[in-house]
């Protein structure tokens, strides 16, 4: 086991990330809408190819803002899909997030010669490398890691995003109906999150990657829920949960030598599979020691 | 046989509501009066809830307008309060029995401010009129159908508006609570809140609403309980497949005789 500076780096980052996609995994979660999260997360690719061909750079202000209109479009789409035309919710999904995304993995093709992005820096990010890809000022200041900042901008974006909201997101996720007769802007607020989705999603598909984010959504949040049943409490385990997966992913990564985003996952998942062990309503002789609670949507 | 009154708390003017181009609401045209415990009766699939909706808005209208309080819902949204139906909502959803409560004044609050001490003070008050104090600390998942429409209510109460429309709030309540409710919806409209319920019971709409609309996709009647709750309404409202249930109105009107009771 070591620990030096450039192990802190990744652990801090990777905890930053995990917590901000798990406060938003929460409230998708509330809303049985953690599968918009891994739609948004796929359908941002042709945002992102665009507004790299525009700008010329995966690190502009142009990707975002791509990235971001593609999210919102999604949801929209999603939303049209199944209010209008009458499909399925999972239907649309699937239907929106692939068509979209293989928007963007056409696009990335045609602009291949020109631009340096291919489907798998999308899809699979490295953390590993985060040290070595320093943010250095044009007059030669060197700021620390880029992904590091990247990371800490959204995070402290998502706390405040939850803070500030944090009325409105509970309402609107328990009783959509109620909230919009109340007068509280009910679509304003699930396009809002949906935003923060898309933006977090592209803000770490460099360090964990487009398909691991979706794990980073879901499976904390869901872990933390089968422990408790406060809302307060379940994003405060959820943060811890993001802490722990960023530590145990590094060292196990380290140990095994392999993919520190996949292992985040892994541990993730294993944290998850735990609690379902203990908590879940299994027949007797599989039974954990604590007392069952029901399952989420029975 | 529909009463319009002077200066209505709520006018309802030519509606007609539809959903892929099926009408689910045709011509409704009334107007209530303010400080009283109204009901709504009709068959299902009559637009009971639908009318609902229209007036909070949750549907737009195909055609007519509804003002309240003579004015756009708009202006006058914070002096509504809304009890949808108890199953529109996941009662998994982690929250305690008072926090439910205390959503109730969040229309009042506005966009980013938090709910303080008057409003959690406001949220028991509503919960002590409901008598469900004892369940305060309660999460919503561990409570009994009867009890979540109480908490229901009580958000409602929160909201302190002069408006009330509830959509079934007596679905899956015993007779004891539904009664213990309806006084309480009574006080209300005494201290001139106006109380708009759609129900199922005729016989304990007879005995506690003061005023009464009927609906079967057209308004059949709206207007002064004794003068709209006759045999003939009833059954164009409900069709002659609902012979029986007028037949026993008439008796319990007859004798003051109550055979769900007994």
């Amino acid at each position: 086991m070591t620990f030096d500076s450039n192990a802190f780096l990744i652990i801090f980052t990777g905890a930053l990330i995990a917590i901000s996609c798990g406060f938003l995994g929460v409230f998708l979660l509330l809303r049985k809408m953690s599968m918009t999260g891994d739609a948004i997360s796929h359908a941002v690719l042709p945002g992102i190819v665009i507004g790299f061909f525009v700008s010329g750079s995966q690190r502009s202000l142009e990707v975002i803002l791509g990235a971001g209109l593609l999210g919102i479009l999604s949801t929209l789409m999603i939303d049209a899909l199944r209010k209008k035309a009458k499909v399925q919710l999972d239907a649309s999904i699937g239907i929106t997030f692939t068509l979209l995304f293989a928007i963007g993995i056409i696009l990335i093709n045609l602009f291949a010669y020109k631009v340096d992005l291919d489907q798998e820096c999308v899809l699979y990010g490295e953390i590993a490398y985060l040290p070595i890809d320093l943010w250095i000022t044009s007059s030669g200041l060197n700021l620390g890691p880029r992904i590091t900042w990247l990371a800490g901008v959204n995070f402290f974006l998502i706390l405040g995003f939850t803070y500030f909201l944090f009325k409105e997101l509970s309402i609107t996720s328990f009783d959509e109906q109620f909230s919009s007769a109340i007068g509280i802007p009910s679509k304003g607020i699930n396009l809002a999150l949906m935003s923060m989705v898309s933006y977090t999603t592209v803000s770490s598909f460099e360090s964990v990657g487009a398909i691991l984010v979706v794990a980073l959504l879901v499976v904390p949040p869901s872990t933390a829920y089968l422990w408790t049943k406060s809302l307060i409490p379940l994003l405060r385990l959820t943060a811890t949960l993001g802490i722990l997966i960023a530590i145990l992913g590094y060292y196990l990564a380290y140990w095994i030598d392999s993919s520190i985003a996949g292992m985040m996952v892994a541990v993730a998942g294993a944290f998850f599979f735990g609690s379902a062990l203990i908590k879940g309503n299994w027949p007797l002789g599989l039974r954990g020691t604590s007392k069952s609670s029901p399952a989420f949507d029975s | 046989m529909i009463t319009q009154v002077p200066n209505p708390i709520l006018e309802v003017h030519d509606l007609t509501v539809s959903y892929d181009q099926q009408p689910v609401l045709w011509n409704v045209d009334l107007s209530l009066p303010a400080g009283q415990l109204i009901g709504i009766l009709g068959p299902n699939g009559a637009g009971k809830s639908t009318l609902i909706k229209s007036i909070m808005g949750l549907i737009p209208p195909t055609s007519g307008y509804i003002k309240i309080f003579n004015k756009a819902l708009q202006e006058v949204r914070t002096r509504i309060s809304y009890v949808p139906q108890r199953e529109s909502v996941d009662w998994n959803f982690p929250a305690s029995v008072l926090d439910v409560v205390v959503m109730g004044t969040y229309g009042k609050l506005g966009l980013f401010r938090r709910p303080g001490k008057k409003e959690v003070q406001i949220a028991q008050e509503a919960l002590e009129q409901v008598g469900m104090t004892a369940f305060v600390t309660r999460q919503i998942s561990e409570l009994s159908g009867g009890q979540q429409q109480r908490v229901f209510i009580a958000r409602a109460l929160a909201q302190q508006a002069d408006l009330y429309l509830m959509d079934e709030p007596f679905a899956g309540v015993d007779m004891a609570t539904e009664t213990a409710i309806f006084q309480l919806l009574q006080d209300m409209a005494r201290t001139g809140k106006t109380v708009l319920v759609v129900h199922h019971d005729i016989h304990s709409a007879m005995n506690f609403f003061e005023w009464v609309i009927m609906l079967n996709l057209h308004l059949v009647a709206s207007g002064p309980k004794d003068q709209v709750m006759t045999e003939e309404l009833l059954r164009k409202t409900y069709g002659g497949k609902l012979n029986l249930l007028t037949q026993v109105t008439d008796l319990i009107r007859k004798q003051d005789f109550n055979p769900l009771k007994s």
